[in-house]
């Protein structure tokens, strides 16, 4: 830009259209027809001059020293000012600052050293916006309200108030707090003498300021008003606010009426609704309306609805009921029940929850000391969490919410028991179904009755008959025993121990113990009586304890009853698992105490009991992981002594082989037991070690002899006793060691077929191969019967093609695909938004303090700013002013020096003038003479 | 004076003889009737007491004590009078030596000197007197307790010098009668009342064993071998220092480099007592017995450990149990003395055999070969050929060995990352993966090869633990999970994991209260017992087809 700084803001304010050349008379009409536009334009104006002056005073911004900076992403700028890089207007703040001071300072600095003053508070006198006119009319007003209030000449309440306006410094004096004070000085210093009188004084101001309180908070409302203050009498008070009451009163009983007349009109329409809500309750509606004529009491009538509503809620019939499905949906819906069972059976297999290992290995990370114990302990929680899932849909909770329905309206009601009869026939008719189950579910038995139905064929038995009609309860309680056509009398009492059991079946066969279970559980069920609950779990251990009891004196045909007993348990079980699992457990810890290693035919009985009862497949299981253990050890510390031993043993390694059907969990003593028992029946002792089990030397006797004419046959509970096998005769004896090699071998022939996926299948059956090679060596078989040999043979055969199998399918372990750990870093996060200027101290309080201290600092610097600036302030005010009184006192000098130099130059003049005048008059004279 | 001698001795003869009868006379009277015998009793008790009291009076009666001797042995059955007889003898020779009657001194006459050498005579026959009493069951407490007492006075007094000396010869004899006492429990009671209670009897009753298996001709009896053993092996508790050597039965020597001031004279007596012992030859039981307590008792009184190495290394070859217990012992000595044991490791490997982990020394044994493979110098494939071979033997372990084992090779695992191949082997070359889909892969690892470094089981892998993952025991199954996972703990503390049996397992199941409702099986199975009836339904279940219940 060319020119002069004049020429450039003549220039830019031509460019603003701020002057230019003279418009046009048109032009200004023009714009004066546009008025609307008109305050834009002003606005506008200014905006450019602003702009324009800013523009021309570079020292009115303060700016970076180097200029703006460039543009970076963290240093975006808040606004665009900051953009210009203008950070600060040091003129500006600069006069905001001196004219505070002229305000405030200056002020003060003026009336130092001075006293007293007048200050106007007169009304509306600071006020501008006033006209003097305003100021006067206001001010009469006032003054006339003022006078217009006092009502009573000798009025001492409104004295108080007119006293008001007593001020000291400018401040009313409150009246009270003189009071207050005056009431301090009494207590503290008169208060020997004067005290009496004083005080009751003060007693009676107080009364009279707290009445005056009172008037005042009644009458809050009508002062916020703004209204003029007039005081109400109390009567005027009180009458009012009984009107309002007796107003509000009015209100509510209008509203009631309302209502009543509107639920009356409901009342009326009530039999069509029912009607309509169902068809058969014709004869209530009748009675409702009958009372609604009848005008019965209103509160009775109310009450009665509500309780009938409550009925219909809640009553059965009111329920929709379940639509009637077709054959396919129902075989939909149970095997898809199957399959969700199946799945949480998988997942309780697993170990209850997928996160269960981590977290356990976890734990072992946690708490190495006592570690079995807590493991224990974490393997039982997520059992017992799924224990909480299954309980609403599985066993007992669905048992429930079928059949009460029938129950609960009460065993009157015969037709509930025809129902159940028609479950349980609709079970059978499931039978054909029941492949198609089994496939998708692969179900533990293949059992194929309905299992809500279980309950029923237990208990269904007396209560379907006739004598269904009377209550059994009644039966009971009338004490006479009437026995059917078995002689089972038909009432029992409840047994609560095994000792009252044994008393309570005297006299009974064993093979009619079921039916006598089965009356007892029909005659105390839980639905009859809120004890017998308790009662028949009480009833349920007992029983464990007789089927343990019964086993050991067993009889061959008692097995039937014995397995019917087990039924009965594992149907009680549903109903109280925890006592059933505490008969079990007590059972097994007994065992464990006192015989570990000479388990009884009736322990047998119970833990084949427990397989069939809890779920073995589990992960952990109160009752089954402790049965599993006890068969374990048995099969692992046992040193068989005589044949019974070996024969128990065979038994176990079934059991232990059933257990881990569905899991296939590896028992390793199970390999032990059989193989040991093959080494050690056999007749040839082994010459060298076969694998890595530890081998017993067998007792004198044991050893298999020419037992080539031995039929092979199964091996028989009785054979489990060893006072038993004592009095075996020689050909028995060899016939039960055939028996033994031959389960035996058929044990392990399972064991392959359940392991066969095992990881480490080869080594476990290779000494297995071994074993039954060396049975069927020479020296052996000839001791053998053929049979048996080629038993031996086909198993052995089908163990190493398995083998090969496994030898085929094996390949190296890949355990460790994990994803790599990350190395530990000690490097520092980086932070996101980092800022230089803010201090990232990892002590807090540490920063805390340092923040304090740079704003103490900062707050330090600006005091002294401030105060440096007063000080510059008032010595320029100073200054000014003397040289103010400087100019002044010159000015009158000069005008003084001039006053006198001009009346001197007056007085020379007339001298002058005199003399000039007396010269010519001397020379006049002069001339004259 | 040889007449008062020859004197008393005749008139000692007199009731000597008299008493003989007596004797006799009670013995008949006994047989005879039951309630004069306590007359007699007393009676014989006044007379001992008489005799002992004029031994007391006056030397005159110094015969006396011949008399009492004579009773003393003479009385076999009559075990009163015996100890009667023997504990007032007992106060008589106390007294006498501490009078100093039985010093000899220069210059003594000619007769007091006779008379010492008499007394010194007859102390002997005492002492002679008292063994064989110690031979009967009856009175041998007593008798050992008098004869320790004499001792005391003995030790104190016989000489003339102020200083007590040991009688050697006096100890010997009651060390040795003794072990050769069949009285019970008295060689249980002279280890707690003396043995284990004073230093100087400890160490020179071990000084007479010594010379008691050595010094003799003839073989050593079986049962004095074994009392011999209990007596030693019952001396547990070896002094820290010398300074602790301060219980004394006999007053302390005044020299101050006597031999019973010094630690190591006691230990060289223990010590040879030991092998004194040892060289006899031990039964299998004391071997066990010793090996057991060898760390506790017997290693810390050996000054040179290394004279057991042949009896450790004896028994660590013999195997079996015995070389278990034999491992730590030599350890020990390949450790501290350097024993010079070629293939230990060998022979450690060959301990892992089929019964290992069914011993009841299998937590000990643990611990041990836990120490012996915690170096991390040792060899890779020898550390894998134990990994291997253990994870064999645990296909027929019981879960509690299991349980020990898997946390082991964890920390194996973590020392020798050369061997985590055998969690983690991925075939490389396409060749590699085609002769796995083609052969499978059959294990490299030799079970029977006896040197760890041939086995090639760094080349195998361990599915046998992988197995287990499967076992029926929750715990179990979970511990040995931790192989598969990711190695993020440092190490398992083994001790947590050595000391389970199948009972703790079962005491920790049963222990838990049933709170929690457990699951049931949810289908009530038709048979348990029973054959199914028709073909129409499912097949038996195991047990029914393989088991006879009657009903067929």
């Amino acid at each position: 830009m060319p020119g002069s700084q004049l020429k450039r803001l003549k220039a830019s304010l031509k460019d603003q259209g701020i002057i230019g050349p003279q418009k046009s008379k048109k032009e200004r009409r023009k714009n004066a027809q546009d008025q609307n536009g008109k305050g834009d334009k002003r606005l506008q104006r200014s905006e450019a001059l602003e702009g324009i002056r800013e523009q021309f005073n570079p020292f009115q911004f303060k700016t970076n020293a180097r200029g703006p900076k460039f543009e970076v992403t963290t240093n975006k700028p808040a606004n665009d000012k900051t953009s210009k890089g203008i950070s600060g207007r040091p003129g500006v703040a600069k006069s905001i600052g001196e004219e505070r001071r002229r305000q405030t300072l200056l002020v003060e600095m003026q009336r130092r050293n001075k006293v007293g003053g007048i200050i106007d508070r007169r009304f509306g006198e600071n006020d501008p916006n006033m006209t003097l006119e305003d100021k006067m009319i206001e001010r009469f007003t006032r003054e006339q309200q003022r006078s217009h209030k006092r009502g009573g000449m000798f009025d001492l309440e409104d004295d108080v108030e007119e006293m008001a306006e007593l001020t000291h410094a400018g401040k009313i004096i409150a009246f009270d707090e003189e009071m207050a004070m005056k009431d301090d000085f009494d207590g503290e210093d008169m208060s020997s003498d004067g005290e009496s009188d004083s005080s009751h004084a003060a007693r009676r101001k107080l009364k009279r300021f707290r009445a005056d309180q009172a008037d005042a908070g009644d009458a809050v409302g009508e002062e916020d008003d703004g209204q003029p203050d007039k005081k109400k009498t109390k009567q005027e008070i009180y009458s009012e606010i009984m009107a309002k009451s007796k107003l509000h009163k009015y209100e509510r009983q209008a509203a009631k009426e309302e209502d009543g007349e509107l639920r009356a009109e409901l009342d009326k329409e009530l039999p069509e609704l029912q009607a309509l809500l169902f068809q058969r309750g014709k004869p209530q509606s009748k009675e409702v309306k009958g009372a609604v004529i009848a005008g019965v009491d209103k509160a009775a009538l109310d009450k009665d609805y509500d309780i009938r509503v409550k009925q219909l809620a809640a009553g059965k019939r009111a329920q929709p009921a379940e639509r009637t499905k077709t054959e396919e949906e129902v075989v939909k819906e149970e095997s898809e029940r199957l399959k969700e069972l199946e799945e949480k059976r998988q997942k309780r297999m697993r170990g209850g929850y997928d996160g269960s290992d981590d977290e356990e290995v976890g734990e072992d990370e946690g708490k190495p000391s006592n570690k079995i114990a807590v493991r224990a302990g974490r393997g039982f929680n997520p059992a017992d969490a799924v224990d909480e899932d299954d309980e609403d849909e599985f066993g007992l909770g669905k048992g429930i919410k079928v059949r009460p329905t029938a129950t609960e309206l009460g065993f009157d009601d015969e037709d509930d028991f025809l129902i159940d009869d028609d479950l349980v026939a609709s079970g059978a008719e499931l039978e054909l179904d029941s492949d198609d189950m089994d496939s998708e579910g692969g179900d533990e038995d293949g059992s194929d009755i309905e299992p809500n139905s279980d309950d029923d064929e237990f208990t269904k038995g007396i209560l379907t008959e006739a004598e269904a009609k009377n209550p059994p309860i009644f039966k009971a309680s009338s004490g006479k025993q009437g026995d059917d056509e078995d002689g089972i009398p038909y009432t029992f009492p409840c047994p609560q121990t095994h000792v009252e059991m044994l008393a309570a079946f005297e006299g009974l066969d064993i093979t009619e113990l079921p039916v006598a279970v089965q009356r007892i559980r029909a005659l105390y069920h839980p639905k009859l009586d809120s004890g017998n609950k308790e009662r028949l779990g009480n009833f349920a251990q007992a029983l464990v304890r007789h089927v343990a009891y019964l086993g050991d004196n067993f009889e061959p045909h008692w097995f039937p009853a014995l397995e019917s007993l087990l039924r009965h348990i594992h149907s009680l079980a549903k109903s109280f698992p925890i006592e059933v699992s505490k008969g079990y457990r007590a059972i097994i810890q007994e065992m464990e105490q006192d015989r570990p290693l000479g388990l009884t035919v009736g322990d047998l009985v119970l833990l084949t009991g427990i397989g069939t009862t809890f779920p073995t497949s589990d992960h952990f299981h109160q009752v089954v992981t402790p049965a599993v253990l006890s068969i374990a050890r048995f099969l692992g510390q046992k040193i068989p002594q005589n044949v019974a031993d070996y024969a128990t043993g065979t038994y176990l390694s079934i059991l232990a082989i059933q257990y881990q059907q569905f899991s296939m969990r590896y028992v390793p003593e199970l390999m032990n037991f059989c193989l040991n028992t093959l080494c050690a029946l056999a007749h040839e002792k082994p010459r060298e070690a076969f694998g890595l089990f530890p081998l017993h030397e067998p007792a004198a006797g044991i050893r298999i002899k020419r037992a080539t004419q031995t039929p092979i046959r199964k091996l028989n509970c009785a054979e489990c006793r060893s006072e038993h096998v004592t009095t075996l005769s020689a050909a028995e004896e060899t016939s039960l060691k055939v028996a033994i090699l031959s389960t035996t071998t058929s044990i392990l022939k399972t064991a392959a077929e359940t392991w066969s996926g095992a990881a480490a299948f080869y080594e476990t059956f290779t000494p297995a191969v071994r074993v039954l090679d060396h049975l069927t060596s020479k020296a052996n078989s000839a001791h053998l019967p053929p049979t048996l040999v080629v038993q031996i043979r086909s198993a052995s055969a089908f163990i190493k093609e398995l083998l090969e199998q496994a030898r085929l399918a094996r390949r190296p372990l890949e355990l460790h695909h994990h994803k790599p750990l990350a190395i530990r870093t000690f490097v520092p996060k980086f932070e996101d938004s980092f800022d230089p200027t803010k201090h990232y101290d990892p002590d807090r309080e540490r920063a805390e303090m340092a923040k304090l201290k740079a704003e103490h600092k900062r707050e330090r610097k600006g005091a002294m700013r401030e105060l440096r600036k007063d000080a510059h302030f008032m010595a320029r005010e100073n200054l000014r002013v003397k040289k103010e009184r400087d100019t002044a006192y010159e000015k009158k000098y000069k005008r003084l020096v001039s006053e006198i130099q001009g009346q001197e130059g007056q007085a020379a003049n007339e001298y002058e003038r005199e003399k000039a005048k007396r010269q010519q008059k001397k020379d006049r004279a002069k001339a004259q003479r | 004076m040889p007449a008062v001698v020859m004197d008393t001795a005749v008139m000692s003869s007199a009731p000597k003889r008299k008493r003989q009868e007596n004797g006799k006379e009670t013995k008949k009277r006994r047989k005879s009737a039951g309630d004069d015998e306590e007359l007699d009793v007393d009676e014989e008790k006044s007379q001992i007491e008489i005799l002992t009291a004029e031994i007391f009076e006056s030397r005159k009666h110094y015969n006396n004590i011949a008399t009492l001797i004579g009773l003393m042995k003479e009385q076999d059955e009559d075990t009163h009078t015996a100890l009667a007889a023997a504990e007032s003898l007992c106060r008589v020779f106390i007294r006498l030596l501490a009078l100093g009657s039985l010093v000899r001194k220069r210059d003594a006459s000619e007769k007091g000197a006779t008379v010492t050498i008499w007394l010194r005579e007859r102390l002997a026959e005492y002492q002679d007197a008292l063994a064989a009493l110690l031979q009967k069951t009856g009175t041998a407490h007593r008798a050992l307790l008098l004869a320790m007492v004499l001792l005391k006075a003995e030790a104190q007094h016989i000489n003339d010098k102020e200083e007590a000396s040991f009688p050697r010869g006096s100890f010997s004899r009651i060390v040795t009668a003794v072990l050769e006492s069949p009285a019970e429990e008295l060689l249980l009671v002279f280890d707690q009342d003396w043995v284990s209670e004073f230093d100087d009897i400890r160490f020179y009753a071990l000084q007479e064993i010594k010379v008691y298996l050595t010094g003799r001709d003839q073989p050593v009896h079986e049962i004095v071998r074994d009392r011999i053993f209990d007596l030693l092996i019952g001396i547990e508790d070896v002094p820290g220092s010398s300074e602790e050597l301060e219980d004394f039965y006999i007053d302390r020597p005044n020299k101050k480099k006597h031999a019973l001031y010094s630690l190591t004279q006691h230990k060289k007596q223990a010590q040879e007592a030991w092998i004194a012992l040892m060289n006899l030859g031990l039964s299998k039981d004391q071997r066990k017995q010793v090996l057991e307590s060898m760390a506790g008792s017997i290693a810390p009184w050996f000054t040179k450990p290394e004279l057991l190495m042949d009896f450790l290394t004896d028994c660590y070859n013999s195997g079996g149990s015995l070389s278990l217990l034999a491992l730590s012992g030599v350890f020990y000595l390949i450790q501290e003395r350097n024993l010079d044991y070629p293939s230990f490791y060998t022979k450690l490997y060959s301990l892992l055999d089929a019964d290992i982990l069914h011993s009841k020394y299998r937590s000990r044994f643990f611990r041990l070969l836990d120490q012996f493979l915690a170096s991390s110098h040792l060899p890779a494939v020898l550390v894998a050929s134990f990994i291997k071979r253990l994870a064999r033997l645990t296909l027929n372990a019981p879960p509690s060995a299991v349980v020990a084992i898997v946390p082991w090779f964890y920390n194996i695992f973590k020392k020798h990352p050369l061997c985590t191949f055998m969690m983690h082997r991925v075939p490389r070359t396409q060749e590699e993966r085609d002769l796995l889909q083609s052969e499978g892969f059959s294990d490299p690892f030799l079970p029977d090869e006896v040197d760890p470094m041939e086995t090639h089981a760094i080349d195998s892998c361990i599915w046998e633990i992988v197995q287990l993952q499967s076992h029926y025991h929750p715990n179990v199954a979970t511990i040995a999970k931790i192989i598969s996972e990711q190695f993020t703990k440092q190490s398992y503390g083994l001790e947590d994991f050595l000391d389970h049996s199948y009972s703790s397992l079962i005491e920790a199941e049963m222990s838990k209260d049933v709170k929690k409702a457990p699951v049931v099986e949810f289908m009530i199975p038709k048979r348990i017992f029973t054959k199914v009836d028709s073909a129409a339904e499912e097949s038996d279940s195991l047990l029914v087809s393989l088991w006879d219940f009657g009903s067929s």
